[in-house]
């Protein structure tokens, strides 16, 4: 991953300078840039319109919002919409307590899925990685195997283990059924960025006496970090958008999550889009806070995982 | 006294014994009862549970709303494989050179994948709205339809092909990253010789892009095609439990979860479990073959 990201660099620099004196491609200049500006307006528009349509339509009186043609931008611009759902005046539909109660529940749901699964992870992909053991490989390649597997596979069964142990409709459950899903992607992940860390690192260590344990903890993961924040934030926005798991595996409030409660509020066909954008906004504001501001992190972890 | 050898050889097996035991429970066994209950007749609230053979897997073919879901799933499969593979290369060689506010673009095109497909979905829903949908309002102002149309409910494959261009909207992020970052590994210097040699913008991305990001783009249509299998929360959305638009994984849950037929729900669910393995191993050898034939 080091080394791509040096080619790409190097790539640019080269085709900059080469681009420079040349005659021919100087002439061809503006009409490239501009067939780029094109091309990128184009792809911001499709990957930003949707999102930016459920923003106009929350913050849009309800007329505003049911109109033909419709409105482009909010006018009047209220903020109705959102004081409903969070219940600090209008007709809420009782949304509030039903919001705000789910997203408690998604928070610590797709967070403890997250800090365990990356426990979990970091020392299982570190001695895949570096130590020696026996069925090493069979082991290995039958935890990314079931990267391919489907929902399918492990549905039916899951809810009857779950109903069994008596976890339905508890935050263990959930819990232990979404650590089981991520924890292949992000063994994965983690295996890639190990083993691209150069091993003196932790011979240095050994020459000082440190166990592997302690190489581990003291001078692989601090040199790992920027793979191990790639491998939680994945973690965390998979927890966050999960609908079918939780669909079955919870029943009520104390433990559904945001997307069951979005989905259900969509299924009354009362609520009104102006509430039902407006949740929805709410509902997506914590991974998309967190996929514009770490984003460096999910490119690397999404790239990291498929190079190789 | 455990000595310090000793513990040195166990320490690997302690370190993935979580990992070995979370799998072991959630993912294997699993797996395996449904392998295995794919041929019993489950049914929780109208016992006994019987060993029926090849009987679920028969009753699964004779159902005409089963039957439509297959296909479906086969149309949505479809469209999401080319589509967000299509789309993705394309914003791939879009966004490879540097320019201004690259860093930005890039957040912004992930951002769909990292949102809820249940969220996604119910703001599809309203674009898609019959009366007041934006998608209507801004054909119409282009004259590209006379009325307003009902995208979704009336015809089978066009309901098909909304509900999966919301699941592309979320999924050709992940195609168009991986897809750049085998266009960035890519040495300069090949380029720099097709360029020497005479060769224009789209005879360098034939010959030298496509064949060294074949890799990467038969990753991304295994994702895709995985995703695409898959489809539930969409259809679940945008589509509900009507026959017309289902998926396979939206009968399952039907089958399973609303009808309490555990074994059918097992036989669908083994089925497509062995299509996507298919499928997967197929799609890799093919794309992959042609990498060496190139």
């Amino acid at each position: 991953m080091a080394t791509t990201r040096t080619g790409g660099r190097t790539a640019r620099a080269v085709t900059r300078a080469a681009a420079g004196p040349a005659g021919r491609a100087l002439s061809r200049r503006p009409a490239r840039i501009l067939g780029r500006a094109a091309a990128i307006a184009v792809i911001l528009l499709w990957s930003v319109f949707p999102i930016y349509w459920a923003l106009n339509t929350s913050l849009s009186t309800l007329s505003g919002a049911d109109s033909t043609p419709a409105h482009y931008y909010p006018s009047p611009l209220v903020s109705t919409s959102y004081r409903a759902v969070l219940g600090i005046g209008g007709a809420g539909y009782g949304i509030s307590s039903e919001l705000g109660r789910s997203l408690l529940n998604s928070t610590i749901e797709s967070g403890a899925a997250m800090v365990l699964t990356i426990v979990i992870a970091v020392f299982a992909a570190y001695a895949f990685a570096r130590l020696r053991f026996k069925f090493k490989r069979t082991i290995f390649v039958s935890v990314l195997a079931t990267l391919l597997l489907p929902a399918y596979a492990t549905l039916i069964p899951i809810y009857r283990i779950l109903s069994t142990l008596g976890l339905v409709n508890t935050y263990v459950g959930v819990i232990l059924v979404y650590v089981s899903g991520f924890l292949p992607l992000a063994i994965w992940i983690l295996y890639n960025y190990f083993t691209s860390i150069p091993r003196e690192l932790e011979e240095a260590a050994f020459v000082d006496g440190a166990s592997p344990l302690v190489a581990l903890l003291r001078v692989v993961i601090p040199v790992a970090m920027p793979g191990i924040a790639a491998a939680a934030i994945i973690t965390f926005l998979l927890g966050w958008a999960q609908f079918l798991f939780p669909l079955i595996l919870t029943t009520d409030l104390a433990t559904q999550p945001v997307t069951v409660i979005v989905a259900a509020l969509n299924e009354q066909r009362i609520v009104p889009f102006t509430l039902l954008m407006a949740c929805g906004v709410i509902a997506a504001a914590i991974p998309g806070i967190l996929a514009l501001v770490l984003n460096r992190y999910i490119i690397q972890g999404i790239s990291a995982g498929s190079i190789k | 006294m455990i000595s310090a050898s000793f513990r040195r050889r166990l320490l690997p097996y302690v370190l993935i014994s979580p990992l070995v035991v979370f799998i072991g429970a959630l993912s294997f066994v699993p797996t395996a009862v449904t392998t295995v209950g794919a041929f019993f007749r489950v049914m929780p609230l109208n016992p006994p549970t019987a060993f029926i053979g090849l009987g679920n897997f028969r009753a699964l073919f004779t159902n005409p709303v089963i039957l439509t879901s297959w296909v479906n799933t086969a149309g949505y499969v479809a469209i999401g494989v080319v589509l967000s593979v299509v789309f993705g290369t394309a914003i791939a060689v879009a966004l490879r050179d540097r320019f201004r506010f690259r860093g930005v673009v890039l957040a912004l095109v992930v951002l769909p994948w990292a949102l809820p497909a249940v969220v996604e979905a119910v703001i599809w829903s309203w674009i898609y709205d019959p009366t007041f949908g934006v998608l209507n309002s801004a054909l119409h102002s282009l004259h590209v339809i006379g009325g307003y149309h009902l995208w979704l409910g009336l015809n089978r494959w066009l309901t098909v092909l909304f509900i999966e261009i919301v699941q592309v909207w979320q999924i050709t992020p992940l195609s168009a990253l991986i897809i750049l970052a085998a266009l960035q590994s890519i040495q300069p210097d090949l380029y720099e010789a097709a360029r020497v040699d005479g060769a224009g913008a789209f005879q360098s991305f034939r010959r030298i892009s496509l064949p060294l990001i074949r890799p990467a783009i038969a990753v991304a249509t295994v994702q895709a095609l995985v995703l695409s299998l898959n489809i539930f929360d969409q259809v679940y959305i945008l589509n509900g439990i009507a026959p017309l638009g289902s998926s396979v994984m939206l009968q399952t849950y039907v089958t399973t979860f609303e009808d309490l037929n555990f074994g059918g729900g097992y036989a669908l669910s083994l089925l497509m479990t062995v299509a996507t393995a298919v499928l997967s191993m197929a799609a890799l050898a093919l794309i992959y073959r042609r990498v060496e034939a190139a």
